[in-house]
């Protein structure tokens, strides 16, 4: 307890500092910036601005870019109240029953408790990961090869199950990002695979390359092509603090959404998205007046949107503790700590505390600036939603040609980019969710190497992966995942959740 | 989007999607079958890719088969402006930042991609390109200083 003050004391004196403070704020306004925007998601946006932090010290560039994270996630409750479009893809939950507050004038009282409800869940999380990262990292250090192959296995198999859409397309895009992965030289023998004499390929496709392409220039295209009706609510925001009654109603739902929200995010494979929904059926569940539910029940926006924000954190704990990325925005995270020289892993807590714990730190203080900074600037929101589309994606155009070739200062990825943009069109069109894709390459590479040690430790045989303790619990826990989803019942159940 | 039809085919879409699966695993299969694949206990270069190629082409070849037995959704018609005006942009920018620089570059690159979007009006974009150039080069170039080619015909740098 006191080594846990003791250690949110360094990262509150890191995280306080006047830069670090500076970067914070622009990065949760950016995030809220693009969560109100539908058309343009955090993993664009994150990659669009990772020339930015170049110049930054790693810890200030770190806390920028999650700030920009879950606040996004912050901002994408805004334009689904306001406007029923969800800005993010987790705030599908909060336009049922938001948006209907917004249309019987209590707009403001649904943005007010969607705040207050993210700032408590952020509160918790923030606790959370502080209170987990010590005993995790200690576990971490003991995992061998065999062990973290496993988790990564595990890992996947729950973005393959917790993916919208049917299992086999998101296996699928498992492998593809798998393969894709193996491109570049070979770690142990220096051969070139898969490279076809592209230069910029020669150390492994770059992920913000691939990242921009498939999410950022594919976005575009499919936002192209389906215009989407933006019905700015036109009715006045109101008052924003919640009545007695409200805050009664909504104290129990935001306690269990921060609970479920937050036990979710941790799961490795994308369990974050989960929350929303999860919280929603359960609160549906448990209300005494259910029918309430889809015409402006405040429960359905307290609860989701503390489930969002808990989970949009401790998503952190297994990147900041396992160096696994559990989604591909925690992904990018990966790729800004690579180019700052630092690699995700239990190392990084006791080789950069400083680091480690001011971004812990920060992710509190960056909630409460949310929470600040956003009460007043919603009629700024509401007008930025009037900006056409057809004036926004130019500029998102240039940014992303920018960012691209400022990563390498390299013409070649730039276009390489645009193959990959065509690349994610097309799986659009074959109606691929291409998410599990980007974890399937983020972890591809770490995959290979724990593989090929644990068949080098293990003389070439596979029980190793079943004769350790460790790797065959997470093996085990592979096989009930997965045996779980394909299960009929529960597959439909999980069909209507997602 | 609507469900395809009682025909043979009955979900167009998956079957689309089972051959695109099979054609990457072919392709990438064809391109590491040189790559020492090595064994279990010293496994090479090549045993990932391959197995993952084949892994793949076998998914694929599984979507094909459900799409001729369980009813899906039909193919999607694919656009030609938008893909073409967008990505043509991004090729156009690779090209033109290091001979013409972002002072050209840039607005070439709106401009081009303006037309992708059938509400793009010329005035507007025009001026839009134009600003937003000016902007881009205050904050990539001189508030953050990254080494963009600016203009090397006209300047040298």
């Amino acid at each position: 307890m006191i080594e846990l003050i003791d250690n949110l004391g360094t990262g509150f004196s890191t995280a306080l500092s006047l830069q670090n403070l500076g970067l914070c704020f622009l990065g949760v306004l950016i995030g809220t910036v693009i969560g109100v925007l539908p058309g343009v998601g955090p993993i664009a946006t994150i990659a669009m601005l990772l020339p930015l932090t170049f110049k930054l010290d790693p810890t200030g560039a770190l806390i920028m870019l999650a700030g920009i994270y879950y606040g996004a996630q912050y901002g994408g409750s805004t334009s689904a109240i306001l406007v029923n479009i969800p800005g993010e893809a987790t705030a599908v939950v909060t336009t049922l029953d938001g948006h209907q507050m917004a249309r019987q004038g209590r707009a403001g009282i649904a943005l007010g408790v969607a705040a207050l409800g993210s700032f408590f869940a952020g509160s918790v999380a923030t606790l959370v990961i502080a209170a987990l990262a010590v005993p995790l990292t200690k576990l971490a250090l003991l995992f061998g090869p065999a062990d973290y192959f496993s988790l990564m296995v595990l890992g996947l198999a729950f973005a393959i199950v917790l993916a919208r859409g049917p299992l086999l397309p998101a296996f699928c895009m498992i492998v593809v990002g798998l393969l894709l992965s193996t491109v570049g030289t070979d770690l142990e023998t220096g051969e070139e695979r898969l490279t076809f004499g592209m230069p910029n390929v020669v150390d492994g496709i770059d992920f913000a390359v691939l990242a921009m392409g498939i999410f950022g220039f594919a976005e575009i295209l499919r936002n192209l092509e389906n215009p989407e009706v933006r019905d700015v609510s036109r009715t006045a925001i109101g008052r924003m603090l919640p009545t007695r009654e409200d805050v009664r109603r909504c104290v129990k739902p935001v306690l269990r959404g921060t609970f479920v929200g937050g036990l979710l995010g941790i799961l490795p494979g994308n369990g974050a998205v989960l929350g929303p929904f999860a919280s929603y059926t359960l609160e549906k569940k448990l209300s005494k007046r259910p029918k309430e539910f889809g015409s402006g029940a405040i429960e359905g926006v307290a609860g989701p949107e503390s489930a969002n924000n808990a989970g949009a954190q401790t998503a952190f704990i297994p990147l900041l503790t396992l160096g696994i990325p559990p989604n591909a925005v925690m992904a990018l995270m990966v790729g800004a700590m690579t180019i700052h020289g630092i690699i995700p892993g239990p190392q990084v807590m006791t080789k950069s505390p400083d680091l480690f714990w001011g971004m812990i730190a920060s992710m509190w203080i960056g909630n409460a600036l949310l929470l600040i900074i956003n009460m007043p600037l919603i009629p700024l929101w509401v007008r930025m939603l009037r900006v056409p589309y057809h004036l926004m994606f130019p500029a998102i155009l240039i940014f992303c040609c920018i960012g691209i070739y400022s990563v390498n200062n390299s013409p070649n990825d730039v276009i390489l980019t645009a193959f990959f943009g065509f690349f994610g069109y097309a799986l659009y069109k074959f109606g691929f969710e291409p998410a599990p894709l980007l974890l399937g390459f983020v972890l591809g590479k770490l995959m290979e190497e724990k593989l090929r040690q644990a068949m080098v430790l293990s003389r070439g045989s596979f029980t190793t992966f079943i004769e350790n303790p460790v790797s065959a619990g997470l093996l085990f826990l592979t096989v009930i995942v997965v045996v779980v989803a394909v299960l009929p019942s529960i597959r439909k159940s999980r069909d209507e959740v997602l | 989007m609507e469900p395809g039809n009682g025909g043979f085919v009955r979900a167009p879409r998956t079957v689309g999607a089972g051959v695109f699966m099979v054609l990457i695993g072919l392709f990438a299969l064809y391109h590491s079958w040189g790559l020492t694949t090595g064994t279990t206990r010293q496994i090479g270069p090549g045993m990932i890719p391959q197995s993952l190629s084949v892994l793949l082409a076998i998914c694929g070849v599984l979507l094909i088969v459900e799409g001729f037995v369980t009813r899906g959704e039909k193919l999607e018609a694919w656009k030609i402006r938008g893909p073409l005006f967008i990505l043509g942009a991004v090729v156009i920018f690779g090209l033109a930042i290091k001979p013409l620089g972002l002072l050209l570059a840039a607005p070439l690159a709106m401009g081009i991609g303006g037309l992708a979007s059938s509400e793009t009006r010329p005035r507007e974009i025009a001026i839009f390109a134009v600003v937003m150039t000016v902007f881009c080069l205050g904050l990539f170039k001189y508030a953050l200083s990254l080494p963009i080619p600016l203009a090397p015909w006209l300047i040298g740098y």
